[in-house]
């Protein structure tokens, strides 16, 4: 349940205020020199009452923040093999959903556990200092904030993860059925489309553009006409702009309507359009580029 | 309007039982002046069969119908409505539901609580008290004698004394560090307030909270996942997905205290677009329940949305009311839910009679044997996109529904949103792990048979995704508001504009009302800004 998408950046920065702070707080500027080094560990017996391990888990890509960045190595060295590779449990617990961590600010809560170990669960002590444990939690703070804003789509989202679709067939969907070209081009107005937008936009703009596409012609009881950009619309009231850029509102009761949605025919493509489709729309459209112009 | 009916008749228990037996038009012709004793709320007026000339819950009584049964403003006076106060708040938009209670409104935004004079619009006192948490909006407090209930961003639950605002007591309903904040008015029962939880950031588990009216000392959980090895834990791979398994308890729920049932709408499981380590039915995630309100013992539950995959809680007001289902008097119960399907149980055993669509939906293909629809596997969310409707915003959302037993329709606020759910994360997810686009959002005023849920008539609110919360008076009055900042009457048997005002901004919360002094007001908050409406003076001054 959400409202909206600011909002729920604010959790994220709310909840996890302590998490971000520690996370962007420190950062000295130096190479991680601990890459090469093995386990700083023994493999600990395996955890009683874990989750079993997970067949997707894979190590994430690497964080920018050079905390964090070491704290994936050695975390990786010295935890990943029975918390995860990523940290969401193996044979140990998921340690992005632990309340220790979640209270945790730089190391002071997971410190205890790393150096103390849990004997009755199965985790030996670690012996590590408390760089290396801060440079873990901040690693771990930022696979949580990583999480937190996993719950929008980012601007950036790569084409290939959208380009399944054949081509081809969207070509030929864009020239037949879908009656694409009834009002576009793929040498007039949608040369170079795929160009001008990110590829997630591409996308939203090729099945809905955003936009006022609507425009409404007026007719008063004494016959006067007025047609212009429709501005709004309502039960009661209409109002447009004229070619000249003036405005004007009517009450609904006293002149007749006509508007003209130019987005009418994608309207009606949403409520027929299979996933197949769509896919396959997407991947003639993202071909519409000038060699060198996209982005 | 020679009946005086103040506050000393609800103090009574023999005056309440006059009451119940007395018409409704008795009722209607009842003159409240705001008393000069104390300014509290009995207990038994929560017990009123139907509503009265108050509004001392989130809904107005128990059963969540939105039916005032006042009709001084109606369908042959409400062109003259007028303005009879403002206050404003200079503050977040207003989304709670105002209770009055004895000539006080008492209302809500994150962080704040606002008393003021329901008469005149007077400030009374305001409490603010600033916490780190969520804020995405407030609904509103709960009121037991001279006590308020509040809920804070930060998921602890306050209690104000409600003569000054100030503070009593407070007390953790759960970690906002784990990602728990908190958004709803609370429901009181007997001795208990009854509290729930948000947040489906995070993995965690949803909880309803019983604390003591007094103290606030807890006196029982329940966890919208089972315990371990419970009935429904089956319906969860294993302990771990099954204690992150989500299901807030957002909003308010409904009680029927001849069953002494409550009645509470959970949330969306966790994680929130992604199955793969949540594979089985979910319960009770996306879920009605029923509930023994002495002990938050489970007594039935019915699962709208299996295995949710779009966000689509079922937190949307369970309403009751009695009525006739083939040829029988059932205790029933009725949710439009976010999923765009209306559900009618009887709410004595949770034994499903109705499920239909009450808006355009893509994602279901049939009903399964228990009324469940049985979602397409194409509508589950890739990594390159699945056209869906609704979007995870709901073909309905928190926005008040309301039943008028004079016309027998369910009103529901409907939305058809187009959308693309997109799954961004691979591998092991943790909180959303993708997130759906809009395309595209209109909005509708659906009244529905509530038999069958079949749309009876429909009423076109504007392109944009309409919030507003809906009102039925026995004036023969259905109030809402379209996208397009108007403010609208609406006849409830046919859907028809009766009349209408440009309030300037979107109502993003329902409309309520009461009568005081012989006057029926009707209270809306638009935008910061409280507005109580009634008809002019000059007709009230004819008695």
């Amino acid at each position: 349940m959400k409202e909206t998408s600011t909002s729920k950046l604010l959790v994220a920065l709310l909840v996890g205020i302590s998490l971000l702070t520690a996370i962007v707080a420190t950062a000295a500027a130096r190479r991680p020199q601990d890459q090469q080094k093995p386990a700083t560990a023994a493999a600990p017996a395996a955890a009683q009452n874990g989750p079993a391990p997970l067949k997707k888990q894979r190590r994430p890509a690497p964080p920018e923040n050079e905390e964090a960045a070491r704290g994936q190595t050695q975390y990786t060295a010295s935890c990943a093999f029975c918390h995860g590779a990523d940290g969401t449990g193996a044979r140990g617990p998921d340690l992005l959903r632990s309340p220790v961590v979640a209270h945790d600010v730089k190391g002071n809560m997971i410190g205890d556990v790393v150096h103390n170990g849990r004997p009755d669960k199965g985790m030996p002590a670690l012996p590590l200092t408390d760089a290396q444990i801060a440079d873990i939690a901040a690693y771990l703070h930022w696979r949580i904030a990583e999480g937190l804003s996993s719950s929008e789509v980012p601007n950036g989202y790569p084409a290939e993860k959208l380009l399944t679709g054949n081509a081809q067939a969207g070509k030929a969907f864009f020239e037949g059925e879908g009656g694409c070209t009834k009002c576009h081009s793929a040498t007039g107005d949608l040369a170079n489309v795929s160009g001008k937008y990110s590829a997630i936009d591409l996308e939203a703009q090729m099945l809905y553009p955003e936009g006022n596409f609507k425009t409404a012609k007026i007719t008063t009881k004494s016959g006067e006409v007025v047609e212009g950009k429709l501005n709004h619309l309502d039960e009661f009231t209409v109002s447009v702009t004229d070619a000249n850029g003036w405005f004007h509102a009517f009450a609904r009761n006293e002149v007749k309507v006509e508007v003209t949605d130019k987005l009418a025919a994608h309207r009606a493509l949403l409520d027929k359009l299979t996933q197949t489709q769509m896919h396959d729309l997407y991947a003639y459209v993202h071909t519409l580029e000038t060699e060198g112009q996209h982005q | 309007m020679s009946v005086l009916r103040d506050q000393s008749m609800n103090r009574s228990h023999s005056f309440a039982n006059v009451l119940r037996a007395a018409s409704v038009l008795l009722l209607l012709l009842a003159m409240r002046a705001p008393s000069l004793a104390a300014q509290g709320l009995d207990p038994s007026a929560l017990l009123q069969k139907q509503a009265t000339d108050t509004w001392p819950t989130y809904n107005g009584d128990y059963s969540g119908k939105r039916y005032s049964p006042l009709d001084q403003i109606n369908a042959g006076n409400v062109n003259q409505l007028t303005l009879a106060w403002i206050y404003r708040t200079r503050g977040q938009a207003i989304k709670a539901s105002s209770l009055e209670v004895n000539g006080i409104l008492y209302f809500t935004v994150p962080d704040n609580v606002y008393a003021i004079d329901a008469r005149f619009g007077l400030p009374i006192w305001h409490f603010e008290r600033k916490v780190t948490g969520d804020h995405i909006g407030h609904r509103g407090v709960a009121m037991l004698k001279d006590k308020l209930y509040f809920e804070t961003s930060d998921a602890h639950l306050l209690c104000l004394n409600a003569k000054d605002g100030k503070l009593l007591w407070d007390v953790q309903l759960a970690d906002a560090k784990l990602g728990y904040f908190a958004t709803m008015a609370p429901l009181v029962i007997g001795n208990h307030i009854i509290a729930g939880v948000s947040g489906d950031s995070t993995d965690i588990r949803g909880i309803l909270t019983s604390v003591d009216p007094d103290t606030g000392a807890v006196q029982w959980h329940w966890y919208t996942e089972p315990d371990p090895g419970q009935p429904g834990s089956e319906t969860w791979p294993d302990t771990d997905a099954l204690l992150h398994g989500g299901g807030m308890t957002w909003m308010t729920g409904t009680y029927d205290p001849e069953l002494n049932l409550l009645y509470w709408g959970t949330g969306n499981p966790n994680p929130v677009l992604v199955g793969d380590r949540r594979l089985g039915d979910n319960l009770y995630t996306c879920s009605i329940v029923a509930l023994n309100p002495d002990t938050g013992k489970l007594q039935w539950a019915f699962q709208p949305s299996p295995h949710d995959l779009h966000d689509w809680d079922a937190v949307q007001t369970p309403i009751l009311f009695d009525a006739d289902y083939k040829g029988k008097k059932r205790k029933l119960l009725a949710q439009a839910s976010r999923n765009g399907f209306y559900f009618l149980l009887d709410r004595t055993t949770g034994e499903h009679l109705a499920t239909s669509e009450f808006i355009d939906q893509t994602w279901a293909n049939g009903v399964d044997k228990k009324g469940r629809p049985i979602a397409k596997p194409e509508a589950t969310p890739t990594a390159d996109g699945a056209l869906v409707e609704p979007g995870s915003d709901g073909a309905t959302n928190w926005m008040a529904p309301s039943f008028d037993p004079q016309t027998g329709l369910f009103y529901v606020m409907a939305r058809r949103i187009i959308s693309v759910f997109y799954r961004t994360v691979e591998g092991q997810v943790e909180g959303w792990g993708g997130r759906d686009r809009n395309l595209y959002m209109d909005s509708t005023l659906r009244a529905l048979d509530y038999k069958t849920g079949k749309v009876v008539w429909n009423h076109e609110l504007g392109e944009g995704e309409d919030t507003a919360g809906i009102l039925t008076t026995a004036g023969h009055l259905l109030f809402v508001a379209d996208h397009l900042n108007n403010l609208l009457a609406l006849d409830p048997a046919t859907g028809s504009t009766l009349w209408h005002l440009n309030v300037g901004d979107h109502v993003v919360a329902g409309p309520t009302t009461y009568q005081l002094a012989g006057r029926q007001y009707l209270l809306v908050p638009v935008g910061d800004t409280m507005y109580a409406f009634s008809l002019p003076e000059k007709t009230e001054a004819k008695k």
